[in-house]
């Protein structure tokens, strides 16, 4: 539901930056932009296999 | 490099993001390969990194837009070197069909590099962020604006293709079917 949510407001972040205001869809970025990387490290749980 | 050539390569660089969305589907489609959540995110930071671009085609060039299409990059090359690493033993298979002998988080991270360079190579031309002389800008072209929305109908088209696959819960680690469409049979 996550990337959902996510893809969605991609495309608002996309129809903002077309139509709307300069400053929103810069603002409106850094949100979806730190909920993207937020959502990364939710998921990064697997123990990547590597020995050095 | 002028404001309007900064602008056709802005527009160019939309046809190149359409496309890897386009591709992305197409794999999804024709050889009924599910993206996982690591190849979900990676797709969400291709499509970020289209907004730098529509913002230069609307609004004339600005180092700022070319910050944004970097930030989504450099996180977009983070997400998939983890992808290849979680599949870097010897024998693990890798997630997904290999195309041209990689795998599809593999071509994407050579994507996102590619587009650090090219960002890079692009941020070099000053005369791009030199005021316009004409008193108004003028209105994108057909041939920017078509770029523009062929990006956005291709992530409108992830929101559903997600909410297919994932449903109303958590994204499966493999998914291998579409939950809604499951529930619904």
């Amino acid at each position: 539901m996550e990337f959902t949510a996510l893809f969605l407001a991609v495309t608002i972040v996309m129809l903002v930056a077309w139509l709307g205001r300069r400053s929103l869809a810069l603002a409106l970025f850094a949100v979806v932009f730190l909920a993207s990387i937020a959502t990364y490290l939710h998921h990064a749980t697997d123990t990547l296999k590597l020995s050095f | 490099m002028t404001r309007a050539l900064a602008v056709t390569f802005n527009a160019l660089s939309l046809y190149a993001v359409a496309l890897v969305l386009a591709a992305a589907f197409a794999a999804q489609l024709l050889l009924h390969e599910l993206p996982c959540p690591l190849c979900l995110l990676q797709r969400i930071q291709f499509a970020l990194l289209a907004i730098g671009p529509i913002l230069n085609v609307r609004f004339g060039p600005r180092p700022s837009h070319y910050a944004l299409s970097l930030l989504a990059a450099v996180a977009g090359a983070a997400f998939s070197t983890r992808q290849i690493l979680l599949h870097i033993l010897p024998g693990d298979a890798g997630y997904g069909t290999a195309l041209l002998g990689y795998h599809y988080y593999t071509w994407a991270l050579i994507g996102f590099a590619a587009a650090i360079v090219l960002l890079a190579a692009i941020l070099l031309c000053d005369r791009q962020f030199e005021p316009d002389t004409a008193t108004t800008q003028a209105p994108p072209g057909a041939f920017a604006t078509s770029a523009v929305c062929l990006v956005i109908v291709l992530t409108a088209l992830n929101v559903v293709s997600t909410l297919l696959e994932c449903g109303f819960g958590p994204c499966a680690d493999n998914p291998t079917v579409y939950e809604l469409l499951k529930r619904g049979t």
